[in-house]
């Protein structure tokens, strides 16, 4: 694979498809991603290979990245050439001014229109959130069909799930979940919560933590990120498919005083390639906005998958309140 | 003694700088209206922290959850403490190094093991108690208040022991003998004369560990959260980690209760050792730390430390490397066996972010240990020995960093390091472990010198010794248990240390806690957990061959 997108990108540098400007680009000699995105080093490293601008990735985790970002941006030392994460992370960016709003990747012309609509941002990505379960230990018949199910009384004690009260992607999950009209209206929606909360899911701080306790059987079903199929290949892992599959989208961003704004460009470029999403979603079970291009999960091709609104900080503080009161109710 | 007084203000001022800064940063952070921004003062981060009405449940919870670990903490490490360092019970060596091991081992892994041994649904132990007898339930849960407060005490006991183990290891038999000489019980000798000599360090143990657990986040996340038990720092978690902007003001406002909290530990501690001479047992009229013999108690003691040992020590390193060898966490089985493979030791091995982890830690373990056991041995030193006014202030400064809850006081590191041109370096990481992690070279340092009496410094200065070269010739030889287990309290904890890391870590010096942190976020728990048996390989290693040099040491003074 990594041979593979050496030439691709090879080729695509000599031919100039690249808006930015590859000779200053390589003067530059680095460019340092921001991101908390899982495996993406073969990616980096065949950006490396194929330029000689070494590219750098710096793992931030979600909860303190717009803390990192905004501490060296204020210190006039921040090290991103490129700000990677979910929507609101960026949005929040951009009204700090640390986001350049100029730069336009030719290659974001790929993308839907909702996706680049706001200027400095290319959503490529959507973190997509749906029912995992132990291949094993469920047998097909039981496995959930409608999120409903998922609060049937048979799941009791045998579900895992991030801390609805506090994990901000979930809580827009569960939001998203109304606002989609998944449900046939809001009462169904809050007795869809009042029975998942019945079920006494075992809470945990993210969803990275998902995937353990059902591979071990500890758990049957996670709410998790289906992607875990693709990173976790040889874990008794599969998705049920529940209904519409709601998610965060992911952005990616030029930083405004980037170190090495050329060498910035020409990653970005490389990122929104058709090229690298592929390779996202096979190897890393994204779920990219490249039109075609899908997880190798069996049915995912075919899934409706919606980004959901992002939340403010203060909704996402209300819900996580309101969601506190139904799931730790005693 | 104006070089004392000169050596007590320079130390002021360079634990002052060292661990003031984050917290300066911190508080300032506290009472500003925006990230970052002096665009006015408030107390509105404070109000909202302190009105939370989840806060008194979450007090409760904290104040059991750290008296209990430290009660079990000091608990076990008295009682292994002593029969390594007193008895003549088999196998100390490996005893010794198994009371450390949890020091070495990633705490979160520690915990993890705890789950798939102890968790309600399917835990090996649990299973294994359900079918000998016959339960319909699982009699434990590791997910719950008592869960928690085990494997915080057994994360902290090495701690505890670090600090017994010197006191004991100097301490005069010809006390207990004389007790006996005069009609006194063994169990009398133990709580007359015994225990009331180790006050000071039995004291630096449980204060020491209830601050540690105060600032842990392993086990409160990996046992607390799905048991739904909050305590102060997955409280802390939870406020920052709701909304991507988080309020590390608000959290900086509520790790203020914690700082506090030390504080007044400290002073309570100086307060309850105040009479510092009850409590020394090496004077210059000669000390003999002697080996009580356990006669026909030997070996059932010794199964008792065996089993206690294998049970809550090795049994959990064994789950991990178990885990190294599979392909994703499962309970043992045929299956799980026929899957075993090296394949999650060959991706760690062939990774070259994580070989780089390994060397930088390695750097950081033994390079940051030295120089913070030298820093350690002056401040102990004038913490101990020359008590004025100052000298509590220089307490209390070094336990600064270490008193605040680490998901906080990484970012005071940032906010602080940030400002100069070691932002983003090896270095930044270096100053950063000094500074956090002080109290762990200076507490075996203090309670040593608390046991030497000042005649065998007045000796040496009435013999025309200057204050350094009695310090190098008399009191650090005598120091040597002390000076050995605070080197390996700081380089095992430089070793694995995560919250300060994980902010202040950058390309090119990343750190084995990053990368075990990066395998854990991906779910990789077989290479997981095949780093964290490396880890506890090399920290083992350095436990060993400072326990050698420190023998050696303590073997030559004895014979001079």
């Amino acid at each position: 694979m990594q041979k593979f997108l050496s030439c691709l990108l090879g080729v695509a540098v000599a031919t100039s498809v690249y808006a930015a400007d590859v000779v200053k680009a390589k003067k530059e000699g680095t460019a340092n991603l921001y991101a908390n995105i899982t495996a993406i080093e073969p990616l980096m490293e065949a950006f490396s290979q194929s330029t000689g601008i070494k590219a750098l990735y710096t793992r931030v985790s979600t909860a303190k990245y717009v803390s990192t970002v905004l501490t060296e941006h204020m210190a006039g030392k921040l090290q991103a050439d490129l700000l990677q994460g979910p929507l609101p992370v960026l949005q929040i960016l951009k009204d700090k001014g640390v986001i350049d709003t100029n730069y336009v990747s030719p290659l974001a012309a790929g993308y839907p229109d909702w996706a680049v609509k706001e200027a400095g941002i290319v959503q490529f990505a959507i973190e997509y959130v749906a029912p995992i379960y132990n291949t094993q230990l469920v047998k097909e018949a039981d496995v959930p069909k409608s999120y409903a199910d998922l609060a049937d009384p048979k799941w009791k004690d045998k579900i895992v799930m991030p801390d609805p009260s506090s994990h901000a992607t979930t809580i827009s999950w569960l939001v998203g979940l109304k606002e989609a009209k998944v449900f046939e209206n809001d009462d169904a929606w809050m007795a869809f919560l009042k029975g998942l909360s019945a079920n006494k899911p075992m809470f945990v701080k993210s969803f990275s933590p998902t995937p353990a306790p059902v591979e071990s059987g500890e758990k049957l079903i996670a709410i998790s990120m289906p992607k875990y199929i693709i990173t976790k290949p040889k874990s008794p892992l599969g998705w049920a498919n529940v209904g519409p599959i709601l998610g965060s989208p992911r952005g990616i961003s030029v930083a405004k005083n980037a170190p090495h704004p050329e060498a910035a460009r020409l990653l970005m470029d490389y990122w929104l390639s058709r090229d690298t999403m592929k390779t996202l979603a096979s190897k890393v079970g994204e779920y990219v906005l490249t039109p075609g291009i899908y997880p190798p999960i069996a049915g995912m091709d075919k899934a409706q998958v919606i980004p959901i609104r992002e939340l403010s900080d203060d909704e996402i503080k209300t819900w996580g309140n309101t969601f506190k009161q139904i799931f730790y109710a005693k | 003694m104006p070089q004392r007084g000169n050596l007590t203000l320079h130390l002021v001022v360079i634990v002052g700088f060292l661990t003031l800064c984050p917290v300066l940063m911190l508080l300032l952070g506290s009472f500003m209206e925006g990230f970052g921004e002096f665009n006015g003062l408030t107390v509105q981060k404070y109000v909202t922290a302190y009105t939370d009405p989840g806060l008194q449940e979450m007090f409760v919870n904290t104040l059991i959850f750290t008296l209990g670990s430290a009660t079990v903490a000091t608990t076990l490490a008295l009682f292994l403490a002593y029969m390594n360092t007193r008895t003549n019970i088999p196998f100390k060596f490996a005893f010794k190094v198994i009371s450390i091991v949890p020091m070495m081992i990633p705490h979160i892994l520690f915990c993890v093991s705890w789950a798939l041994l102890l968790n309600p649904s399917n835990g090996i132990l649990n299973k294994l108690f359900m079918d000998l007898f016959g339960l319909e339930n699982a009699p434990f849960n590791i997910y719950s208040l008592w869960g928690m407060i085990m494997v915080e005490g057994l994360l902290d006991l090495p701690i505890a022991y670090l600090i017994l183990a010197p006191a004991m290891q100097s301490f005069d038999v010809s006390l207990e003998e004389s007790s006996k000489v005069c009609g006194a019980t063994n169990w009398k000798t133990l709580f007359r004369i015994t225990l009331p000599v180790l006050r000071p360090a039995i004291l630096a143990a449980i204060i020491l560990v209830i601050v540690r657990s105060l600032a842990s986040f392993a086990a409160p996340s990996v046992l607390g959260i799905p048991g739904r038990i909050y305590v102060l720092p997955t409280h802390i978690y939870r406020m920052i980690s709701t909304g991507f902007s988080a309020d590390y003001g608000q959290a900086a406002a509520i790790g203020m209760s914690a700082l506090a909290a030390s504080i007044v530990l400290i002073y309570l501690y100086r307060y309850l050792t105040s009479e510092s001479s009850r409590y020394v047992t090496i004077s210059g009229r000669g000390f003999k730390p002697s080996v009580i013999d356990l006669k026909q108690y030997k070996y059932p003691l010794f199964t008792l430390v065996g089993v206690l040992s294998f049970v809550l020590i090795v049994l959990p390193i064994i789950v991990l490397l178990y885990a190294s060898f599979l392909p994703y966490i499962m309970v043992p089985s045929l299956k799980a066996f026929s899957m075993m493979s090296l394949q999650n030791w060959n991706e760690v091995l062939s990774d070259p972010i994580s070989l780089l982890s390994l060397k930088n830690s390695l750097m950081l373990g033994i390079g940051g240990a030295t120089l913070g056991v030298m820093l350690s041995i002056l401040v102990a030193y004038v913490i101990v020995k020359v008590r004025t006014k100052l000298s509590g202030v220089l307490e209390s400064l070094s336990f600064l960093s270490f008193s605040f809850p680490g998901i906080v006081v990484g970012v005071g590191f940032m906010w602080f390091f940030v400002q100069t041109p070691l932002y983003g370096t090896i270095w930044a990481l270096l100053i950063g472990y000094i500074a956090t992690y002080l109290p762990y070279g200076i507490r075996p340092m203090s309670s040593a010198f608390v046991q030497i009496h000042a005649s065998l410094e007045e000796s040496s200065r009435v013999s025309g010794a200057g204050a350094f070269t009695t310090m190098k010739r008399i009191v650090v030889p005598l120091l040597i248990p002390g000076i050995v287990s605070g080197w390996i309290l700081m380089a095992t904890m430089f070793v694995r240390e995560l919250t300060l890391s994980v902010v202040l870590s950058r390309p090119g010096s990343e750190v084995l806690a990053v990368q075990i942190l990066r395998f854990s976020e991906d779910g990789l728990w077989g290479q997981l957990s095949a780093l964290g048996i490396i880890m506890i390989v090399i920290s083992s290693t350095l436990v060993v061959v400072v326990t050698w040099i420190g023998n050696h040491f303590s073997g030559m003074n004895v014979k001079g």
